[in-house]
């Protein structure tokens, strides 16, 4: 299970809202128990994709160190990663699974008209065949509880 | 030695070490040697054909291999190696 906290919660909202109609990304901080993921800390990062953005996004390399260095200086993890489907659900795609990494979570938002609909998080395996969802827990001022 | 960073969800198979000094000239030979020593790590970093795995980018210092002898790409006594996930998507 992955837990977000309130202020990190706004600060990935207010990031997809922020680039909508593009897709957003960033990075998650967080700390874990073995059972749960706590995101405590969350760090919108630029959309380095060289096409259109409303439809791709990819994160530089350069920026994943960076928010590991960022982590490991405020004592956190790099634990997931975020990005958003602008007017479209919060599924884990063809294109998500075929560029992702199984050592974190994927959180995906769903914004639509430019307002947070929903999210849902997703744990891509090892080979990208496959990303079962994730229970994921969101402040109780989630827009869409 | 050169020392090898892991990314925070990978250190469970390095005995929680968010750093390893692994002995070797070049990028191939040095995580030839972490896989060695880090079975583990095999599998999360290469395909069952031996291939660095597309999710997969290593650094030396702040280059990135690709554009330096991927593999081949020499690695000094007083160099850090870093593996960084590779990572985008879209609906």
């Amino acid at each position: 299970m992955i837990k977000i906290a309130t202020e990190p919660w706004h600060v990935m909202v207010a990031h997809a809202e922020a680039v909508f109609p593009n897709e957003c990304c960033g990075a998650m901080l967080g700390s874990s128990d073995g059972e749960t993921k706590n995101v405590t800390a969350a760090l919108p990062l630029e959309n380095a994709h060289q096409g259109p953005q409303a439809v791709r996004y990819e994160l530089r390399p350069e920026d994943l160190l960076k928010a590991e260095k960022e982590a490991r200086t405020r004592g956190l993890d790099l634990i997931g990663i975020f990005h958003s489907h602008p007017n479209h659900e919060a599924y884990f795609s063809e294109t998500d699974l075929k560029n992702s990494c199984p050592w974190y979570s994927f959180v995906v938002m769903s914004v639509k008209a430019g307002r947070y609909d929903h999210a849902k998080s997703f744990l891509p395996n090892v080979d990208q065949t496959e990303a079962p969802e994730e229970a994921l827990e969101l402040p109780a001022t989630d827009r869409s509880a | 030695m050169p020392k090898v960073m892991i990314p925070t969800p990978l250190r469970q198979f390095t005995d929680k070490q968010d750093s390893v000094e692994v002995a070797g000239a070049t990028v191939g030979e040095i995580l030839g040697g972490l896989t060695t020593a880090y079975p583990g790590l095999k599998q999360n970093l290469y395909t069952d054909e031996g291939k660095l795995r597309s999710f997969v980018n290593v650094y030396v210092n702040d280059e990135d291999i690709r554009y330096l002898s991927k593999d081949k790409t020499p690695v000094a006594a007083t160099d850090t190696v870093t593996i960084v996930p590779s990572i985008a998507g879209g609906r």
